[in-house]
């Protein structure tokens, strides 16, 4: 008779294949350079096949050891194999140090460098903005052609080829930059910063029908902002603002669905449920934002999030502020999300007709007539004006243009409120 | 109570482009299935098998790399399982995640020397 296993599957930490194979591709990634990211890709993914394979009846008593010494044992089979073919740097060619030089890429004292060096180049100029946060999500989030395929709403083929692109470009580059040149630095952060801010926001408010919420995408954008704070040429000032918006942001992730996996309007989500940890932390980074003398987009969606995340109710949230900084945002970056969400900001502070007024000024964007939250608020604000059946077929259009169910049933409700 | 065999083919083990998420989803399911049969004492033990190896085959004995079965038809694994009727085993092979890709299971009664 058998007795099971002493340490069970769940007790495997959660999302462990995921992001061992980050590490790990990461890691392989930059020991091996940029022309063997493919091969990176596959010693991982067979090493996690393996594990897969040989750890359904029980997991071993070190999964990470396992994994890593199966995704070594293979990148070494694969190098040796594809020699004649590929041209390796020297401690790769060479037998007597091949495995050692692996040995140390894959060391986790290494993670935070191979992470950071991953990112830079991977944000390089010549990639669109697109494939850069392709190539993130792949090499340093783990996620699969399928899986980031759904976080944008695109087919997997198109993925691929973007990944395909992505790799052939890091491939011309020859050696990964190092980081420690200040230049470089500079130049790639924007992207780098811009990249991890749709991550996040894939994670926040995803494009998966059936998975809106991915708290794991959130939470590595905010290890990966904050990695860039070890790094000292980088700009503190804005990894700090970032990371603020992220941990304000991550804080309330546990809210903003309800046990049904419906979305919760702000003013229905229990906010003694808000991390108290990340909130803290949030507001350690902002202070550290103080010393800048630029004012990014960061900073000013970080102070926005800081005033919803610390107010005590959507009543007591400081909408002057709100609107000072939102003003500030759309002038900086004058998209139609932050018009949205300026409107509906302006209607807290100065009443239902302003709010109305704000949203039909940017109502002819053809972007937002896509949005269902833009005819949302439009029904919330005749709703609560009381012109029902002005806000009925507003709704209506909301919910034709609703994405998920966690969308939809969200939208439903406030529809059924007009019956009351 | 009588044994069985259950022969394990395909599923996700010859299944490419699977994610590092699916994966570890997929054998965490393995491991509920093969848990709740030792907890209800049916399971005597499990094995998974490596995807490369040797065969023999033949009266010349010849050994080839292998196996190189179609992929659905790889043996990836096994089972010993204590059951009443080979009905009985087959129920209980109903809920093994191979089936999630495709995979099959064969369930074979245990021949005794003995009755």
């Amino acid at each position: 008779m058998q007795d099971p296993p002493a340490q069970s599957a769940e007790a495997l930490v959660e999302d462990l294949f995921r992001r061992e194979s980050a590490r790990l591709v990461s890691a392989l990634a930059r020991a091996l350079g940029p022309s063997n990211l493919p091969l990176a890709e596959d010693a991982v993914h067979d090493a996690l096949l393996s594990a897969m394979q040989a750890w359904r009846f029980g997991p071993p008593r070190d999964p990470k050891a396992w994994l890593l010494r199966a995704a070594k044992n293979r990148a070494i089979d694969l190098l040796r194999r594809g020699r004649r073919f590929t041209v390796l740097p020297p401690e790769l060619d060479s037998e007597q140090t091949l495995v050692s030089t692996v040995d140390d890429a894959l060391s986790p004292r290494e993670d935070c460098e191979n992470q950071l060096s991953m990112m830079f180049s991977i944000c390089d100029g010549r990639l669109s903005a697109e494939t850069q946060i392709t190539l993130i999500l792949r090499i340093l989030c783990g996620l699969s052609g399928k899986e980031i395929a759904r976080a944008f709403v695109l087919d997997t083929q198109t993925i691929e080829r973007r990944l395909h692109r992505g790799r052939a470009r890091l491939q011309e580059l020859g050696r990964l930059h190092d980081v420690s040149d200040a230049v470089e630095v500079a130049a790639r952060e924007p992207s780098v910063l811009h990249a991890l801010y749709l991550l996040f926001n894939e994670g926040y408010h995803g494009s998966d029908p059936e998975d809106p919420l991915q708290p794991a995408l959130c939470a590595d954008a905010l290890r990966l902002s904050e990695m860039l704070l070890s790094l000292p040429l980088t700009s503190r000032v804005e990894a700090h603002a970032l990371s603020a918006l992220f941990c304000f942001n991550a804080a309330r992730l546990a809210t903003r669905m309800d046990a049904d996996g419906v979305f919760l309007p702000l003013s229905e989500q229990d906010r003694s449920l808000w991390d108290a940890g990340l909130l803290a932390r949030g507001v350690a980074h902002l202070s550290e934002t103080a010393t800048g003398t630029r004012l990014t987009r960061w900073h000013l969606e970080a102070g926005i999030a800081c005033e919803h995340s610390l107010a005590a109710s959507v009543e007591d949230t400081n909408w002057s502020r709100v609107v000072v900084l939102y003003d500030a945002l759309f002038a900086l970056s004058p998209s139609p999300v932050v018009a949205l969400n300026r409107a509906l900001a302006i209607a807290e502070l100065r009443g239902l007709t302003a709010g109305r007024e704000a949203l039909l000024a940017v109502a002819c964007d053809p972007r937002l007539a896509a949005y269902p939250f833009f005819w949302l608020a439009r029904a919330d604000i005749e709703r609560r004006a009381g012109r029902t059946s002005d806000a009925r077929p507003l709704y209506a259009k909301a919910i034709a243009l609703s994405r998920s169910r966690a969308e939809r049933v969200a939208f439903e409700r406030k529809l059924a409120l007009l019956q009351d | 109570m009588a044994k069985f065999q259950y022969i394990f083919r395909g599923g996700a083990f010859v299944t490419p482009g699977l994610s590092p998420s699916e994966m570890q989803a997929h054998m965490a399911k393995w491991y509920s299935w093969a848990s709740a049969l030792i907890a209800t004492q049916h399971n005597l033990g499990g094995q998974p098998l490596q995807t490369a190896g040797a065969t023999l085959r033949g009266r010349a004995a010849v050994m080839t790399d292998g196996p190189y079965a179609e992929s659905k038809d790889l043996v990836t694994g096994n089972m010993l399982i204590e059951a009443d009727t080979l009905s009985a085993a087959t129920e209980l092979a109903r809920g093994c995640p191979v089936f999630e890709f495709d995979g099959s299971v064969e369930i074979r009664p245990i021949l005794e020397r003995d009755s």
